[in-house]
């Protein structure tokens, strides 16, 4: 049995969370698995070891997606921390209410909205584009499906990205985070039928327990993961939209030309700045990769962002090319834990792509701000300096 | 080379039928189709194209 190479990198190392792709690359190119013994911690770093490792959750056990004891004891029961077969179960109940026809009826509104919202913003002139759009419309969205406004609505913020953050190892991040995720994990196990909007789907998801189509406390749960999942990372990769526009403007161009370009788009958005850092698997038994054997027991990282830079898998990797449409990316994880929520998250993503190809001529963009994070990579702050509307 | 379908992991994300028009579709309810499911030739390059993009992996070539 010969051992993974090593590297002293610490991967929440500030620096590195902030700007991961260099990182990645050596890590890349030292190995497909490589441990870091500063984390306890096992990387996975190319394309295909990731792919394989997603769609093989017999290897690779959901049990430990997270990086410290705590958060994966608190994890336990819900489809993100299961394996099959139950794991088949619970990402059925789950899913029902996000797939693309289930969701096909909030299209309309959500391209309704996000066209109101960017039309808005092209008029003022200048924004900043983190709290005013990438924070604000899927919130709003979110709100929505689930069926709740007020105080929730302003905790909603908060609670997604420590729900995230929690995710990490015991660092100050995820301590200072657990009391704040555990209002979210409170308010979803205390919440009721009679808080949500009538014809909401989070209603809906009650409906169906008191019918009993679904067992019973299991809607307190499933609103939990769509909060808990669906909130950062989404808020994320809008931000990265506009960022990403403003450092192409070349690339924007093709997409007002092209408006068929859009969901090719936001693929390489999402393949180029992965939303999610890093998430955690087990390895089940002693698994050999390319001549290493990562031991039974261990803490496994992919490195979802390593992957989607594998040159690989891709031409030219670190250019961002929106005719690349890169469908097969691993920003929303592969197989049976692959995003319950991508329906979602390609519903209110395409929305705002294409109201900004419809409303926007050019935008200009200055003040990046981004803040160390421990499973979400998002900006913290974008200053859009100049937009003119089309 | 048979294409086969996972029906209770399907969610219908519908990348399949983008990589394979021919072989499958989503039906009115948004439930997947499969309309060809032997493929041989340039429809097996389009079938392996379609297991490829599924995001849950519910498509499998199977020897028919
Ligand atoms: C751009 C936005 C999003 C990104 C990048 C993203 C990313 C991911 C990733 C990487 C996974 C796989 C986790 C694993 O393999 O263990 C995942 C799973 C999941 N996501 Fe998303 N997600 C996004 C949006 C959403 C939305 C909007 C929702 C719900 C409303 C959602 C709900 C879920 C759920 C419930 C799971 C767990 C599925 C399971 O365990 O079977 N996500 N997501």
């Amino acid at each position: 049995m010969t051992a993974p190479t090593e590297s002293g990198i610490d991967i929440w190392a500030d620096d590195v969370l902030v700007d991961p792709y260099p990182t990645y690359a050596s890590l890349r190119e030292q190995a497909a698995v490589v441990h870091l013994p500063k984390n306890e911690l096992y990387v996975l770093t190319r394309y295909d070891v990731i792919r394989d490792a997603l769609g093989d959750p017999e290897t690779f056990s959901s049990t430990s997606i997270g990086f410290n004891p705590m958060v994966n004891e608190a994890l336990q029961g819900t489809s993100l921390a299961s394996d099959p077969p139950i794991h088949t179960q619970l990402r059925a109940t789950l899913s029902q209410n996000l797939t693309p026809r289930a969701l096909r009826g909030l299209k309309v509104v959500i391209d309704e909205k996000a066209d109101q919202l960017v039309a808005e913003l092209a008029a003022s002139g200048s924004f900043e584009a983190i709290d005013s759009l990438a924070r604000a419309f899927p919130i709003e969205i979110v709100a929505d499906l689930i069926g709740f406004s007020g105080h929730v609505k302003d905790n909603m913020l908060r609670w997604g990205q420590a729900a995230m953050q929690v995710i990490g190892p015991l660092n100050q991040r995820t301590q200072e985070s657990f009391p704040i995720a555990g209002e979210l994990y409170g308010w979803c196990s205390s919440v009721t039928a009679d808080d949500l909007t009538p014809g909401s789907i989070g209603r809906g998801i009650f409906d169906a327990e008191t019918r009993g189509d679904i067992p019973q406390g299991s809607a307190g749960h499933i609103i939990h993961q769509y909060l808990g999942a669906g909130v950062d990372t989404t808020i994320a990769s809008i931000g990265n939209i506009i960022a990403l526009f403003g450092h192409h403007p070349g690339q924007f161009g093709l997409v007002r030309e092209n408006p068929e370009l859009v969901p090719a788009a936001f693929a390489e958005v999402l393949r180029y700045w992965a939303p999610v850092h890093i998430w955690g698997r087990r390895a089940t038994r002693d698994v050999e990769i390319d001549g290493a054997t990562i031991p039974a027991g261990a803490q496994v990282g992919i490195l979802f962002g390593a992957g989607n830079r594998d040159p690989r898998h891709y031409e030219n990797p670190d250019t961002f090319d929106v005719m690349r449409n890169p469908v097969d990316h691993l920003s929303f994880g592969y197989g049976p834990h692959g995003c319950a929520g991508q329906g979602l998250a390609k519903l209110e993503a395409h929305a705002i792509i294409e109201a900004l190809a419809r409303r926007v001529k050019t935008l200009t963009i200055s003040d990046e701000v981004r803040e160390p994070s421990n499973i979400t990579r998002s900006l913290e702050l974008l200053q859009v300096t100049k937009v003119v509307a089309a | 080379m048979r294409i086969q379908l996972d029906r209770p992991r399907c969610e219908g994300h519908g990348l399949c039928e983008e990589a394979a028009p021919r072989l499958m579709h989503l039906d009115d309810d948004g439930e997947l189709v499969i309309d060809v499911p032997d493929a041989e030739g340039a429809d097996l390059d389009a079938a392996k194209a379609a297991v490829r993009v599924c995001p849950v992996a519910a498509l499998r070539l199977a020897a028919a």
